[in-house]
C-alpha cells in the first residue's frame, strides 16, 4: 500500500509532527485519577468463587498425600483443586512467543514443591475468608528433601531440583537439569584468551545484584466466568494477554477458542505480569464449577510466589592497553533462576546482548553464562531483563580502564561506543536463545546524550572539585560517577504486533491493538501516532486494547516493544484508512486521487493542484457516504507489523552522591540522564518512564534485597520490611530527551521503557570510587557492606 | 449487621461484620475506586478521608467508623466534575498505572486544605504514605505545585 | 484476621471502659493499626472502643501538658508545632510512620504496645513523662516506671500521659533507618538541662535495644558538670555500653556503632542548637 509521506519538515531539515512528539494528555486520564477505571479487582460477578492458594511451607519438599475432604466438608467450600484431580501437564510460566525459550518444567499442581511459595493447592468457597479458613484444613503429607538455597553452589549438586519430572527445552537449547542448570549461553568473537594473555594491563572483578521485587502498586488478579454460550472469560492483569490465552488453553485444556482474555487497567507490570500464573487456576475453576472465579494475591504472595528480578555474579575479565584499548573482554555471568527456568536462558543472554555491542569495537569477546536451579523463588521478567544485572559490572569496568590509564570516561565512551551505521557481532552471536539478528545502528544521539548530561550534571568541575584532597579527613565525602548504556526496541523476526480500525460516520474511528497498556500510556501513544497518519485530534480516535475476542494479536508489553513494534502496526494501519478515506474523498469531490489531501480531518484539494476552491469534504461526511448513500462500504483496514531490526535507545547517566563514612550511608545528591529514544511520541509520558525507572534503579541499587532463613523462608516479605521510597527520598532529577531519528520506527521512534533503569548501579558504584577511592563489588550498597569496603586496606 | 456510613455526603447502609476493615467494606459496596495493595497500611492505595483526616482504610475497623464521616476520591471530583487536583494530575502525566493516584489525590486535597502554598519538604510529607513504582513521584510533585498554584488563583 | 464473631463495645465512660477490660478477652480499640496483625486464635473476643471517652485532647495546663490517650500521633505534632513547645516530642512523632498513620496511632495504643521502632518512648522517657492508668492497678507513674513493670501488661486503660515544661531544657531526638519508610532500627533522645552552657542534668534514652529502651547512665554521668565539646562528647560515647539483637539487614556490631555515632550526632546538634 503506498505510504503517504505525513512528515513535515521546517527549513532546518528537523521533523515537526502536529501529534506526535506532543505532550498530549493521556486518554484515561482522568478516568484514573477520579477511581473510575477498573482493575481486576474491581469487577465483580453474580455468584462468584473466591480462590485461596496454599503454598509450600518448604523449600523442598515431595507430597505424599493431600487429603482435602476436611476442606471439602467445610460450610461454603465449593472446590479444591491440586495434583490429585489436575491432569500433570508440563508447560512454561513464562509469557514468551511460542515456541517458548523456556523450558518446560512447570506444572499447575505438582506433588514437588520446590521452593517455599509454590503452589500445593487452590481451594474455592463462597467467600474469600471462607477459602483462606479452608487452607489450613487440608491435610498435606510433606516430605522435605535437601534444599539448594546457595546458586553458586547449585551446578552438580548432588541435590536435583528437577529430578525425573520430565522437564525439557521447548526449542533445541541446552538444557541439562540433571546438574541443576536451567540455561546456558555462549558466544566468542575473536579468541578472547589469547589477546588477553597478551595485553600488558588486565583484571578480574566480580560483582553481585540481588534478587528483587517488582512492587507494582496492584498485587496480581485474576477473575474468570462463563459467557452467555458456555465460553471462558478471563480478565487478568497481565502483560501478555495472548500468550494467557495460550498456556492456560494448554494447561487447563481448553481450546483456544474457548477462551477470550481481556485485559483492563494494570497497576503496574514492570515484567512482574509477563507471566501465567494465576489464570490457570481460575480458568479451571470456573470451567469445573460454571461459576465465575475471582483470585487475588496478597502482598505477601506476590513477593513469594509470583516473579523476582534474577539474582546474579558477573564476572568480567579485561585485557587492554596503556592508552585504554580494551583487547579482550569476558562476560561470564552466573544467574539464579530459582525453581523453575521461566526467562532463565532469554534474561541471560540479554545480559550480553544488550551491554557488548555498546563497546562494539572489542576484537575479541566472549560471553559465557549459565542458569541455575535453585530451591528459591522464581526469577521472571523485570524491566532491564538481564542488562540491569550485567550494567553493574559492565559500567564500571570502563570506569576502572579509565581511571588506571587516565582517560576521561566521558571522552572514553565518545570514542569507543557504537556509532550510527555501525555495528557489533554479538547482535548476530547472542539472540533469544538461539542466534540473534545481524544489525547495523541506525540512529543514535548518544554523543550529545554525553554531552548534555556532562553540561547538566556539571561533570567537569565536579569531577575535578571532588578529588582525594577535596574529600580528604572529611565525615562526608562526595563524588560523581557516570554511566552510557543501550537496550533494544522489540525482539527482531520474533514478535509480532498488529492493529485494526474502522472508521466511524462522524469522522471517528475505533483503534484495536492486541498491544498491552500496563500504565505505560501505550493506548495514547498508539493513538497519537494513528492521529498523526490521518491528521485529525486523538479524541477522534476510540482505542480497544488487549481483549483476545476483539482486537489482533500483539505479543504484549515486553521488550520495549509497544511503541516501536505496536507502533508501526497502527502507522501502517492508519496509512491503509487514509488511503481509502482518500479515495472516497477524491470521488465525492469529482477529483483524481492524485489532486486531494488530508487536512485536520476532511478531505481537500492538494495544494498543488488547480482546484483549490474546490470545497472540501469531512471525514464525516465521507463515512456518511460510505454507510449509507453510494459505494457503501466500511473503510476499515488492517495491518501487521514484525521488526528486522531492535534498534536501541541509547542514556547516558550521571550521579552525584555523598557517603556518610560513619554510618556508611550513601545518599543521591543529583541524577541526571539524557536519553535517546529516538522520536518521544509522547515527550511527558516518555520523561515519566525515564524517572520512574531512574528511582527504582536508585533503590535497587541501595537497598532492594530478599532476605531468606536459612530454611528458604523470605523474611522481608512486606513493603515495610522491603524498603520502598517515597516522595521523601527521592533526589532532584533530571531527565533531559535527546531525539534521534530511527528510520524504521513509527515517526523516528525507538523504545524507553527499560533502558533508564540500568545506570543507578554503575553510575552509583563509579561515583563511589570518585568519592572514596574503593570499588563496590557488591549490591545492595547497604551501609554495613559499605562501612566494611571503607574499612578495608 | 447493617450500618448506617455517610460516605462522599450520602448515607448509605452498608451490610458489615464485626471484624471487616473499612476498605473490605467499601469495596463490597462498589467503591472500588478505593484500592487495596497491600493491606498492611503501607502502601496507600486504600486512602480515604476520615473526618476529613486521611486514613489507610485497609487498617480501619468498619464498626469504629459509626458516626463519622468518609470522603473517597469521588468525593473530591468524578470523571464528569473534576477537581483542580486532578486535572493537574493528569494535565501533568502524574498518572502511569493510575492506581496509585486515588490515594495521591486525597493526600494532596487534605495537604492543600491546610498548605495552600506547600514547600517542597511539606509535599514530600504529606504524600509520605503513598508508595509510587511508575512515576519515580517527580512528576506527582509538579502536578500537586500546579494544582496549589491554580487553586490559589482561582481564590483571587 | 480478628474472628467475625467479635463483639463491640462503646463505653461513654472511662469507668465502663476499666471495667469492661477486666474480663479476658476484651481489648481497647484506638486507632486499630496492632489489633489488625494475626492473632492467636481466640484470643480477641471484644473490642471496647474510645472513641466516645473524650480521651483525645493534647491541652496545656498550666505548666504541665496533658496528652490523652486517644490523641494521635498527629495530634500531639500538630499541639507541639502551633505551641512551639516539647518540639523534640513534635518532631519525633511528626516523622514517624507515614502522614495517614499518624492520623491512627493513638498514644495510648503505642505506649501500651511498645514496639522495638517506638517514636514515642525516647522523647517521653528524657522527658521525664508520667502515665495516669485505671484498672487493676490504678494510678500515676513514671513513664519508665511503667514500661520496665509489671503495669505495662496488667489490665489497664490509659487515661493521658503528662510532660512538665522546664526551663533551661535543650532536647533532641534522631531515629536511625537507613531509608525514611522503613521501621526505624532505634530512636535516641536527650534532654539536657543547661544553664551557661555547663549540663546542669542530662536524661539520654534509646529505644530498639534488646531490653527494650536504656537510660545511658553512664554517657549522662560523663557529661554532667561540663560544656558540650568534642572532647566531652568523645568520652560520653565511650561509655555507652549497649547490646542490640541482630537482625537480616544488620549485625549488632553494627547497630551498636550506629547508637554511638548517633550518640554523638544529637548531642552535637544539640549544642549547635539546630534540633
Amino acid at each position: 500500500m503506498p505510504q503517504q509521506n505525513c512528515e513535515i519538515q521546517n527549513c532546518n531539515g528537523k521533523v515537526m509532527f502536529k501529534y506526535v512528539n506532543k505532550p498530549i494528555e493521556k486518554i484515561d486520564g482522568l478516568a484514573l485519577v477520579t477511581g473510575e477505571e477498573h482493575y481486576t479487582n474491581d469487577f465483580s460477578f453474580t455468584n462468584m468463587l473466591h480462590v485461596s492458594v496454599l503454598h509450600s511451607p518448604f523449600p523442598h519438599a515431595s507430597i505424599d498425600n493431600i487429603d482435602d475432604s476436611d476442606a471439602r466438608a467445610m460450610k461454603g467450600v465449593v472446590e479444591v483443586l491440586s495434583y490429585k484431580n489436575v491432569n500433570r501437564i508440563l508447560y512454561t510460566t513464562a509469557g514468551q512467543g511460542f515456541p517458548e525459550p523456556s523450558p518446560y518444567d512447570t506444572v499447575l499442581f505438582s506433588d514437588v514443591m520446590r521452593f517455599v511459595g509454590d503452589n500445593v493447592c487452590a481451594v474455592a468457597a463462597e467467600s474469600k475468608e471462607t477459602a483462606d479458613r479452608a487452607l489450613a484444613k487440608v491435610k498435606v503429607k510433606y516430605r522435605q528433601l535437601k534444599a539448594v538455597l546457595d546458586f553458586e553452589k547449585a551446578e552438580g549438586s548432588p541435590t536435583i531440583i528437577h529430578e525425573n519430572d520430565g522437564a525439557f527445552p521447548k526449542i533445541p537449547v541446552y538444557y541439562d537439569a540433571s546438574k541443576n542448570i536451567a540455561a546456558k549461553v555462549e558466544a566468542e568473537i575473536g579468541n578472547f584468551e589469547e589477546a588477553y594473555n597478551k595485553s600488558p594491563k588486565k583484571f578480574e572483578n566480580e560483582f553481585y545484584v540481588p534478587y528483587a521485587s517488582h512492587c507494582a502498586i496492584e498485587p496480581h488478579a485474576a477473575v474468570s466466568y462463563l459467557d452467555y454460550r458456555g465460553r471462558l472469560v478471563i480478565i487478568s492483569s497481565t502483560q501478555v494477554p495472548f500468550h494467557v490465552r495460550r498456556i492456560v488453553s494448554a494447561v487447563a485444556e481448553i481450546p483456544i477458542s474457548k477462551i477470550r482474555v481481556i485485559k483492563p487497567r494494570i497497576g503496574g507490570g514492570f515484567g512482574g505480569k509477563q507471566e501465567v500464573l494465576l489464570e490457570p487456576i481460575v480458568a479451571l475453576m470456573t470451567w469445573r464449577t460454571k461459576r465465575p472465579a475471582k483470585l487475588v494475591y496478597t502482598r505477601k504472595e506476590v513477593f513469594t510466589s509470583t516473579r523476582t528480578r534474577h539474582q546474579y555474579k558477573t564476572t568480567f575479565r579485561v585485557g587492554y592497553e596503556s592508552d585504554g584499548t580494551i583487547n579482550a573482554l569476558h562476560l561470564d555471568a552466573l544467574e539464579n533462576s530459582g525453581a523453575y527456568g521461566s526467562h532463565a536462558l532469554t534474561v541471560l543472554a540479554n545480559a550480553g546482548s544488550k551491554t557488548l555491542p555498546l563497546l562494539n569495537k572489542i576484537q575479541n569477546l566472549k560471553f559465557t553464562g549459565k542458569g541455575v536451579y535453585t530451591n528459591l523463588p522464581v526469577g521472571g521478567a523485570y524491566r532491564g531483563y538481564g542488562a540491569t544485572e550485567a550494567y553493574f559490572g559492565y559500567g564500571q569496568i570502563v570506569d576502572i580502564v579509565c581511571e588506571e590509564t587516565r582517560n576521561d570516561i566521558v571522552e572514553y565512551y565518545k570514542k569507543w561506543a557504537i556509532k550510527a551505521g555501525e555495528t557489533s557481532p554479538i547482535f548476530k552471536a547472542l539472540g533469544e536463545g538461539k542466534e540473534g539478528v545481524a544489525m547495523t545502528v541506525t540512529s543514535t544521539s548518544l554523543h550529545e546524550c554525553l554531552d548534555a548530561g556532562a553540561t547538566l550534571s556539571d561533570w567537569y568541575q565536579k569531577k575535578k572539585l571532588y578529588t582525594a584532597d577535596f574529600n580528604k579527613g572529611k565525615r562526608v565525602k562526595k563524588g560523581i560517577g557516570m554511566a552510557a548504556l543501550m537496550q533494544g526496541s522489540a525482539i527482531p523476526e520474533i514478535d509480532m504486533a498488529s492493529a485494526y480500525m474502522k472508521m466511524n460516520d462522524d469522522g471517528s474511528f475505533n483503534l484495536l491493538v492486541g498491544a498491552t497498556d500496563l500504565g505505560t500510556g501505550s493506548d495514547t501513544v498508539l493513538a497519537q501516532i494513528a492521529s498523526e497518519v490521518l491528521d485529525t485530534p486523538v479524541e477522534k480516535i476510540i482505542v480497544t486494547s488487549s481483549d483476545t475476542d476483539h482486537t489482533p494479536f500483539d505479543t504484549g508489553a515486553y521488550a520495549s516493544s509497544t511503541t516501536y513494534l505496536s507502533g508501526q502496526a497502527v502507522k501502517k494501519c492508519a496509512g491503509s484508512i487514509k488511503d481509502q478515506i482518500v479515495k472516497v474523498g477524491a470521488n465525492l469531490l469529482s477529483l483524481p486521487v492524485t489532486d486531494v489531501e488530508v487536512d485536520d480531518g476532511s478531505v481537500v484539494p492538494s495544494q498543488s493542484s488547480k482546484q483549490k476552491n474546490h470545497g472540501k469534504v469531512t471525514f464525516a461526511e465521507i463515512c456518511q457516504s460510505s454507510f449509507y448513500q453510494k459505494n457503501q462500504l466500511q473503510i476499515q483496514a488492517t495491518a501487521s507489523h514484525v521488526s528486522p531490526k531492535s534498534p536501541p535507545p541509547f542514556a547516558a547517566h550521571f550521579v552525584e552522591i555523598e557517603v556518610d563514612t560513619f554510618t556508611g550511608i550513601i545518599r543521591v545528591l543529583h541524577y541526571v540522564a539524557t536519553v535517546d529514544c529516538g522520536t518521544p511520541i509522547n515527550p511527558t509520558l516518555a520523561e515519566g518512564q525515564a524517572q520512574g525507572a531512574i528511582v527504582n534503579g536508585i533503590a535497587y541499587a541501595l537497598f532492594e534485597n530478599y532476605y531468606f532463613s536459612p530454611q528458604g523462608i523470605l523474611l522481608n516479605d512486606t513493603f515495610g520490611k522491603y524498603g520502598m521510597l517515597t516522595a521523601h527520598d527521592i533526589p532532584p532529577i533530571t531527565v533531559k530527551l535527546v531525539d534521534s531519528y530511527e528510520e524504521s520506527g513509527p515517526f523516528g521512534a525507538k523504545s524507553v521503557s527499560e533502558i533508564n533503569i540500568n545506570g543507578a548501579l554503575p553510575a552509583i558504584a563509579n561515583a563511589f570510587y570518585n568519592a572514596t577511592g574503593k570499588r563496590l563489588f557488591r549490591a545492595p550498597f547497604m551501609p554495613e557492606y559499605v562501612l566494611s569496603v571503607l574499612q578495608k586496606g | 449487621m447493617k450500618i448506617p456510613f455517610s460516605i462522599n455526603s450520602a448515607v448509605y447502609e452498608l451490610e458489615l461484620q464485626p471484624h471487616e476493615t473499612l476498605l473490605t467494606v467499601l469495596r463490597n459496596h462498589g467503591f472500588t475506586e478505593v484500592k487495596s495493595g497491600c493491606e498492611e497500611g503501607e502502601c496507600g492505595a486504600c486512602l480515604v478521608l476520615l473526618d476529613e483526616k486521611p486514613v489507610n482504610s485497609c487498617q480501619v475497623l468498619a464498626m469504629s467508623v459509626r458516626n463519622k464521616h468518609v470522603r473517597t476520591v469521588k468525593g473530591i471530583g468524578t470523571l464528569y466534575v473534576p477537581h483542580v487536583i486532578q486535572k493537574a494530575f493528569a494535565q501533568r502525566g502524574a498518572d502511569q498505572c493510575g492506581f496509585c493516584s486515588p490515594g495521591m489525590v486525597i493526600a494532596t486535597f487534605s495537604l492543600l486544605r491546610e498548605h495552600p502554598n506547600p514547600t517542597r519538604e511539606q509535599i514530600a510529607e504529606a504524600l509520605d504514605g503513598n508508595l509510587c513504582r511508575c512515576t519515580g513521584y517527580v512528576k506527582i510533585i509538579e502536578a500537586v505545585e500546579h494544582a496549589a498554584a491554580e487553586l490559589r488563583n482561582t481564590k483571587l | 484476621m480478628l474472628p467475625n464473631t467479635i463483639q463491640w463495645y462503646f463505653p461513654t465512660t472511662v469507668k465502663e471502659a476499666t471495667k469492661l477490660i477486666q474480663k479476658k478477652g476484651i481489648i481497647l480499640h484506638g486507632g486499630g493499626t496492632k489489633i489488625l496483625e494475626p492473632q492467636p486464635r481466640g484470643s480477641i473476643k471484644g473490642l471496647v472502643d474510645i472513641g466516645s471517652l473524650g480521651l483525645n485532647y493534647v491541652k496545656a495546663v498550666g505548666k504541665t501538658i496533658h496528652i490523652g490517650s486517644g490523641a494521635t500521633f498527629a495530634d500531639v505534632a500538630q499541639f507541639c508545632r502551633k505551641k512551639n513547645i516539647l518540639t523534640m516530642l513534635g518532631n519525633s512523632l511528626g516523622s514517624a510512620a507515614s502522614t495517614p498513620l499518624r492520623n491512627r496511632i493513638t498514644i495510648g495504643g503505642s505506649l501500651k504496645d511498645f514496639p522495638m521502632w517506638s517514636n514515642l518512648y525516647a522523647p517521653l522517657l528524657a522527658l521525664e513523662a508520667t502515665i495516669e492508668i485505671t484498672g487493676e492497678r490504678a494510678g500515676v507513674f513514671s513513664l519508665e516506671h511503667y514500661a520496665a513493670s509489671t503495669l505495662i501488661k496488667s489490665k489497664h486503660l490509659i487515661k493521658e500521659v503528662r510532660v512538665s515544661e522546664k526551663k533551661h531544657l535543650r532536647c533532641g531526638v534522631k531515629a536511625f533507618h537507613v531509608v525514611r519508610f522503613e521501621y526505624p532500627i532505634f530512636n535516641i533522645a536527650a534532654a539536657l538541662t543547661m544553664r551557661e552552657n555547663i549540663v546542669q542534668n542530662a536524661r539520654i534514652y534509646i529505644t530498639g535495644v534488646k531490653k527494650k529502651f536504656l537510660r545511658l547512665e553512664s554517657a549522662e554521668h560523663a557529661i554532667r558538670g561540663k560544656s558540650i565539646t568534642d572532647e566531652t562528647i568523645d568520652k560520653a560515647a565511650g561509655q555507652i555500653s549497649l547490646t542490640f539483637a541482630p537482625d537480616y539487614k544488620f549485625s549488632s556490631g553494627y547497630k551498636e556503632r550506629m547508637a554511638r555515632v548517633y550518640f554523638k550526632d544529637l548531642l552535637c546538634e544539640i549544642q549547635q542548637g539546630i534540633v
